[in-house]
């Protein structure tokens, strides 16, 4: 067995084995689940949660439901929430992109000057601090008042949530290396740009990946947030918004909608691991590499 | 150009860090010059300035007075020239970048060509051709601190810094990186300038050693080794090498004292 192959089998056992203790996570859930609703009837307890069908439903319904059609006559609900995923992830994705420019155009003159960081550093932890809710009407309105597509006043909303992560631990990034190191560039008389390019940035990618990866899944968060004020029916946040006001009749809709909307983000974020792995696959094992395997 | 051949000029150089009552005097009245060719050990006690004097002379800090030149110019042009490299305690390389491509990166900063050839040469010289595809992390204390001056000659500056930069390696490394230094400074022509806190280091490596006592930083005496050249093993056990380290370590003392 050569080098190349022992890494790749130790690869792959390693990879089983995580699928495998995720299996087992995801019947542990099930079992909890179901032997609560089990042992609750028994008992004939409803604290904490009442145990009926409708709230909580067994958990091979929300399955069944979603290759059950929408509405009489309707498309299954596992199409129309694929549909709807998409929609979503189009605007997630964008959000990111988005504000993950921002961010990291922001940390840069942030790193660059601390007079501007000072002065600004205030507006952007509030900005953080005032309701998704709050913000997304305005920004679909202010959109629409500005002819952009509603997809796109979604977009900036999501980025509003994905910038944030980004700019704080891209400026932490770009000020990690070792003050050796930007001396070093200093006796080569390196540009400002030089200095960012080879040096910091390149320090910045575990902390910008790890921002990254906390974006996928708020970016997510945004664009569900700001589909419902944009008022357009063919995204996720709108369906979550239907199925929860049925949620007292029947339930299996919402929770299937749930599932999907918990994959799409998986699946988000198992994408940016990916492209980690990728970009810093040379680098010594350290914690931000060790943050990125246990998400 | 001046037409001095000094390649470091100082003269009542002084460095004053703070100011009012907070005001703390690193160096004070130094007046040290280095022919082309030296290799000039500052040695002393911590808190002596010596540090803060290669960074004067590296333009990593200014000095509050006094006249200081490099190469006939002031150091900001003598940085902006890339007239010297530099060596730290800590190796400094970048862990993204392979040991090739971190002795290569001067020359990318600075344009310059023909890369591969020159980062393959100056790897020969510090022995380490071998590792030319090896990430930092895969090196040893000693090996890092073999890039770290392959890369601070690549460009063939005529001054090399170094700030203790053996500072953090064992004692058997020590002696073996200090007789490449001595090797690869008889092979460059090249002028060093190097901080120590180490006597028989400083005896060993340099053919002046400038003693610096502390509170304020200044130059309490210099020193000629004149131990003859090539050194190695045999010189360290040579009586004058101890007589060397004799006069160091009295001057050392001396300097505390007044």
């Amino acid at each position: 067995m050569t080098d190349e192959q022992r890494t790749n089998r130790i690869f792959t056992d390693s990879r089983k084995k995580q699928l495998l203790s995720i299996a087992v996570v995801l019947l542990v859930f099930v079992f909890c689940w179901e032997m609560y609703k089990v042992v609750w009837q028994a008992l004939g307890w409803i604290r904490p949660v009442r145990p009926d069908d409708t709230t909580m439903p067994h958990t091979w319904d929300m399955v069944i439901e979603l290759f059950r059609p929408v509405r009489r006559g309707g498309q299954l609900l596992i199409i129309d929430l694929t549909t709807r995923s998409f929609f979503t992830l189009r605007e997630a994705l964008a959000g990111f992109v988005l504000g993950g420019l921002f961010g990291f155009s922001l940390s840069v003159v942030f790193v660059r000057s601390r007079l501007l960081e000072r002065a600004f550093m205030p507006y952007v932890v509030a900005s953080q601090t005032i309701p998704i809710i709050a913000i997304a009407p305005m920004v679909v309105v202010w959109g629409g008042r500005a002819d952009l597509p509603q997809w796109m006043a979604v977009a900036v909303i999501s980025a509003y949530l994905t910038f944030f992560p980004v700019a704080i631990n891209t400026l932490r990034g770009l000020r990690s290396p070792d003050p050796n190191a930007m001396e070093l560039m200093r006796s080569y008389a390196a540009s400002p740009n030089e200095i960012l390019w080879k040096v910091q940035v390149p320090a910045a990618l575990p902390y910008i990946f790890t921002a990254l990866k906390v974006s996928a899944t708020a970016s997510i968060i945004g664009a569900l947030i700001g589909e419902l004020p944009a008022g357009f029916g063919e995204g996720l946040g709108r369906a979550l918004l239907t199925f929860s006001s049925q949620f007292g009749a029947r339930s299996e809709k919402l929770y299937a909608t749930v599932i999907v909307t918990a994959i799409v983000g998986i699946i988000f974020v198992g994408t940016v691991i990916f492209i980690e792995k990728r970009v810093i696959k040379q680098r010594r094992l350290d914690e931000h590499e060790l943050i990125g395997r246990a998400v | 150009m001046s037409s001095s051949p000094s390649v470091v000029e100082a003269s009542g150089v002084g460095k004053v860090f703070g100011s009012g009552t907070a005001a703390v005097t690193a160096l004070t009245g130094i007046d040290l010059s280095i022919a082309p060719g030296e290799f000039i050990s500052l040695i002393g006690p911590s808190g002596c300035g010596k540090s803060t004097l290669l960074r004067l002379i590296g333009d990593l800090t200014g000095p509050t007075s006094g006249q200081l030149t490099i190469n006939g110019k002031s150091p900001e042009e003598a940085r902006l020239d890339r007239d010297y490299g530099i060596v730290f305690q800590k190796a400094t390389l970048l862990d993204w970048r392979t040991v090739t491509k971190n002795v290569e990166l001067p020359l990318e900063i600075m344009n310059q060509s023909e890369r591969d050839g020159r980062a393959a040469r100056m790897l020969d010289l510090v022995q380490l051709r071998d590792f030319a595809e090896h990430y930092p992390w895969q090196l040893s204390g000693g090996m890092q601190q073999r890039v770290a001056i392959a890369r601070a000659l690549v460009f063939e500056p005529s001054l090399l810094l170094m700030d203790e930069p053996f500072g953090a390696l064992d004692e058997m490394t020590r002696e073996l990186m200090q007789q490449e230094v001595l090797r690869i400074w008889g092979e460059t022509n090249t002028t060093v300038v190097f901080v120590t806190h180490s006597i028989p280091e400083a005896v060993f490596l340099s053919t002046r050693v400038v003693v610096m006592s502390a509170r304020p930083g200044r130059i309490s005496s210099v020193i000629e080794t004149t131990l003859p050249h090539p050194r190695d093993v045999e010189t360290r056990e040579s009586p004058e090498f101890y007589a060397r380290v004799t006069e160091v370590r009295e001057a050392l003392r001396q300097g505390e004292s007044t």
